[in-house]
């Protein structure tokens, strides 16, 4: 199983990476995990390639290659999109960073909305307010957990819920672990009400 | 150094944990019960040191952070020359600078194991060429060992001690950023106690290499390097794998005159190809990179037709496989980088060797964007240009350099050097001119200064980087009467690299106070007569000061100093206190840009409610550079004594 977790510097994506990967090792499972961070400050574009199971070789996943996303931000959703296998999962956290180069017109950011579509084309996509998850469950630092939560709501991931859960206890300073807890269950909620929602539209 | 937890790299033989290429080789060094550790900090490959250094004390052996690599290296020499196991990390272009001692040490042997790690940069994620160790290792004649996963970094880390007691050789273990950075699966093996036990014994025909003696040692090395050689065939890590329909079988039972030769990492690339594309073929998976293990691979070869070279950085094992199959008479067809299958720069990955495969077998591996997938990286992706951080003071430095030079009327040169301040060259504060190698930015200055040249000429190097190698070029400065304005960026610490002490942080590797570096007394010492030390948040006093000494014959020194706003932040963070942050006056704002036209902080964001403004991003420090850049006196601090400069921690509230 390949999977694809990005963002800026400051999202979390090595430390997400690394709490599936334990989570993964504690399951029994070989892993492998590139993690992309030239410039990892405040910003500035991060991400990690998680490959789990048997057939994960070495740490870069082939283009087009891979089974589920985890993106903390739009712009870098789509900036890895092409890693991904037509009709992945993506799980989306739809809270833009716009750097100041942007502003400066030395880059540009895209339109949200169009980043959405775009990816939807191709992608199963699931897109959780998890900044603002995270900031009910105590602190915008746990938007990572959210995130999580979702991912481990959506059955994708061949690791147990509670596995999950313990190695991002290990992870996080013990006093924030009720925290956390919180934000995790508020990712999973997010998940089903998505679910809820899909099978509305459908039905 | 600040919180205490148990490191990872102390866990039971037999544990199974997620270690980074880089963990995995600091373990190996523990289980081979390395003695003196020596680095000068460079990515990818710094960790290795910082995760030594977290268990040196603890565990009684030594590892230290020195100036730079050529130090480093004669550190780690001199301990194995004393006879205890001795380690020197380095990033690729640190074996430049090792490469005067090493191309003795090879001559001299050694006498315990002496091992250097290199992380080559194929793609250079943050280097500033591509250069490949192995050149090197062939110039100096020291056997190169090539890992290809987490679980290789470690035993081949611990292994390559043993290769080099074998042989008396130093031994290079290069790994790339994709090992070091990368996480995997390790299975630990036992942690062997360093024995702290050296002695040199004199051996002046052996050490002292004047031509009389180091001349006959000539032969000795070429005897142990051709040893090597013998050594590799007999290494299980040097190993023919059988594929048939994509899945390795036992030796011996796939008949097939197709065969590859992968290193490193691109081993599991090409075991990836294979097993999609189910093709039956020879791979020879290469641990020893120098020298080639020649008589497995002349075996190897006679049994092929064709042999496709899958490697990183330049055609090594092409070059030298290629002679080996002239030399033997091998009639095969041998096929990499020179005939345009393997591309010859950057790093490779499952895709490039399958478009290599592909090539070959016309069969299909790469999974082609398709029109949704082109149309998202055409019209969506755009790159984001890296910027300093917030709150740092080279932003400040950078500005009140680029004003002076606009007051003056000049663009002038700035020569620039190799650290954190590089993200200063970027717009808008494109704040140097250079940036080649550590410690260029004086003696190129210099060089300029002397060209004739009537604009002002100015350098910039930060304190570690002057440490390591800008020290020689200012000395030369003055002995040379050079008419350079020097900067030193000083934030007493090594920041680029993840903030690894330098002389000026007090503190060594192993926690002990050392007391800090006198950089102005050092330039002082280096006869320089004019040497300013401002804070960099000052930069009216800056900007004057540099107006002045442009206009001085002979070399000036402007020490720029104000700490790192990361380490600012994470001290204040640990003492549990908080932090100014610059606010907006919606009033005042015209939504100008000027602003972030001078300076642009990673802080600035943008608001269109309920007009165009600047809005300030919550992880704006309260540096306050910003309040001076606005014409219309729209940014302030709130609460921020006056002329209290740089990020500043609020004081305490005092509980009733």
């Amino acid at each position: 199983m390949n999977i694809i977790l990005s963002g800026v510097g400051g999202n979390g994506v090595v430390l997400t990476s690394r709490i599936i990967a334990e989570a993964a090792i504690r399951e029994g499972i070989k892993v492998r995990l590139g993690e992309v961070h030239g410039l990892a400050m405040r910003g500035g574009t991060v991400v990690s390639h998680l490959r789990l199971g048997p057939d994960a070789k070495g740490p870069l996943v082939p283009l087009r290659k891979a089974d589920i996303m985890l993106s903390f931000e739009p712009l870098e959703a789509i900036r890895q999109m092409k890693f991904l296998k037509q009709g992945a999962k993506v799980i989306i956290n739809n809270e833009p960073f716009v750097g100041v180069d942007a502003h400066l017109g030395l880059s540009r950011y895209p339109d949200v909305c169009r980043v959405i579509d775009q990816i939807q084309k191709t992608q199963d996509l699931v897109d959780v307010p998890a900044t603002h998850l995270a900031l009910e469950a105590g602190g915008a630092v746990m938007t990572n957990v959210v995130m999580l939560g979702t991912l481990s709501a959506s059955r994708e991931l061949p690791i147990r819920r509670e596995v999950l859960i313990d190695a991002i206890k290990s992870r996080v300073p013990p006093h924030t672990i009720d925290r956390n807890i919180r934000a995790f269950e508020l990712g999973e909620k997010a998940f089903q009400e998505w679910e809820a929602q899909r099978a509305c539209r459908n039905g | 150094m600040a919180m205490k937890k148990k490191s990872k790299l102390l866990g039971g033989a037999g544990e199974k944990v997620l270690l980074t290429g880089n963990e995995a080789v600091a373990r190996g060094c523990l289980e081979a019960g390395v003695v003196v550790a020596a680095a000068y900090p460079g990515t990818p490959a710094s960790t290795i040191m910082e995760r030594l250094g977290e268990v040196a004390p603890e565990m009684g052996f030594h590892a230290e952070f020195s100036v730079n690599e050529a130090v480093a290296f004669e550190v780690a020499a001199g301990g194995a020359l004393a006879g205890v196991r001795s380690l020197m990390t380095t990033k690729m272009l640190g074996v430049n600078l090792i490469a005067d001692a090493l191309t003795v040490i090879t001559v001299t042997g050694v006498r315990a194991g002496l091992v250097i790690v290199t992380a080559d940069d194929p793609q250079q994620f943050s280097s500033q060429c591509a250069e490949d160790t192995r050149f090197f290792a062939m110039l100096a004649k020291a056997p190169v060992l090539e890992p290809g996963d987490g679980q290789e970094a470690k035993d081949m880390a611990k292994y390559a001690f043993e290769l080099s007691e074998q042989l008396e050789l130093p031994v290079f273990l290069r790994i790339t950023p994709r090992i070091c950075h990368s996480s995997f699966d390790v299975e630990l093996g036992e942690l062997k106690a360093p024995k702290r036990d050296g002695r040199f014994i004199r051996d002046p025909k052996r050490f002292v290499m004047i031509s009389t003696y180091s001349r006959p040692r000539q032969k000795i090395l070429f005897e142990k390097i051709e040893r090597a050689s013998r050594i590799a065939d007999l290494n299980p890590w040097n190993r023919i794998y059988d594929f048939q329909n994509g899945k390795i079988v036992g030796k011996g039972q796939v008949y097939n005159t197709f065969g590859m030769i992968a290193s490193g990492l691109t081993f599991p690339y090409v075991e990836e190809v294979l097993e999609a594309t189910g093709l039956s073929a020879k791979v020879l998976k290469l641990a020893t990179t120098y020298p080639l293990p020649e008589n497995l691979i002349t075996e190897f070869l006679r049994e092929m037709d064709q042999v496709l070279i899958v490697e990183e950085n330049d055609g090594v094992t092409e070059l030298q496989t290629r002679a080996l199959a002239q030399r033997k008479r091998i009639n095969v067809r041998i096929m990499g980088k020179d005939e345009g299958l393997i591309p010859r720069s950057g790093e490779l990955n499952p895709d490039l060797v399958g478009k290599a495969v592909e090539k070959i077998f016309g069969v299909k591996f790469v999974e082609e964007l398709t029109e949704p997938y082109l149309e998202a990286e055409k019209e969506l992706v755009s790159n984001r240009v890296p910027a300093l951080c917030a709150g740092c003071p080279h932003r400040a430095s950078f500005y009140a350099i680029r004003e002076a030079l606009r007051r003056k009327g000049h663009g002038g040169a700035i020569m620039g050097d190799r650290g954190c301040y590089n993200q200063g060259a970027y717009e808008p504060l494109e704040g140097m001119d250079t940036c080649i190698c550590m410690g260029a930015s004086i003696a190129m200055a210099s060089g300029v200064s002397h060209s004739g040249t009537n604009e002002p000429v100015i350098s910039v190097i930060g304190d570690g980087t002057f440490y390591h190698a800008g020290i020689p070029s200012l000395l030369n400065a003055v002995h040379n009467r050079s008419n350079i304005t020097s900067f030193i960026f000083d934030n007493s610490i090594t920041a680029m690299t993840g903030h690894q002490v330098n002389p000026g942080t007090g503190v060594n590797l192993m926690g002990d106070h050392t007391g800090f570096a006198n950089l102005k007394k050092i330039v002082e010492a280096c006869g320089v007569e004019r040497v300013h030390v401002i804070n960099a948040f000052d930069t009216g006093k800056l900007i004057d000061t540099m107006l002045e000494e442009i206009e001085q014959p002979g070399p000036s020194v402007i020490i720029s100093r104000s700490p790192c706003a990361l380490v600012v932040e994470r001290q204040v963070r640990q003492r549990k206190m908080t932090l100014y942050r610059a606010e907006v006056d919606l009033e005042k704002c015209i939504g100008c840009k000027v602003c972030m036209k001078k300076i642009g902080c990673p802080a600035f964001g943008w608001s269109s409610d309920p007009k165009e403004h600047l809005e300030i991003l919550p992880h704006c420090n309260g540096c306050g550079l910003c309040v001076e850049m606005c014409p219309f006196g729209a940014i302030s601090v709130p609460g921020k004594r006056e002329g209290a400069l740089g990020i500043t921690p609020k004081p305490r509230e005092v509980r009733k």
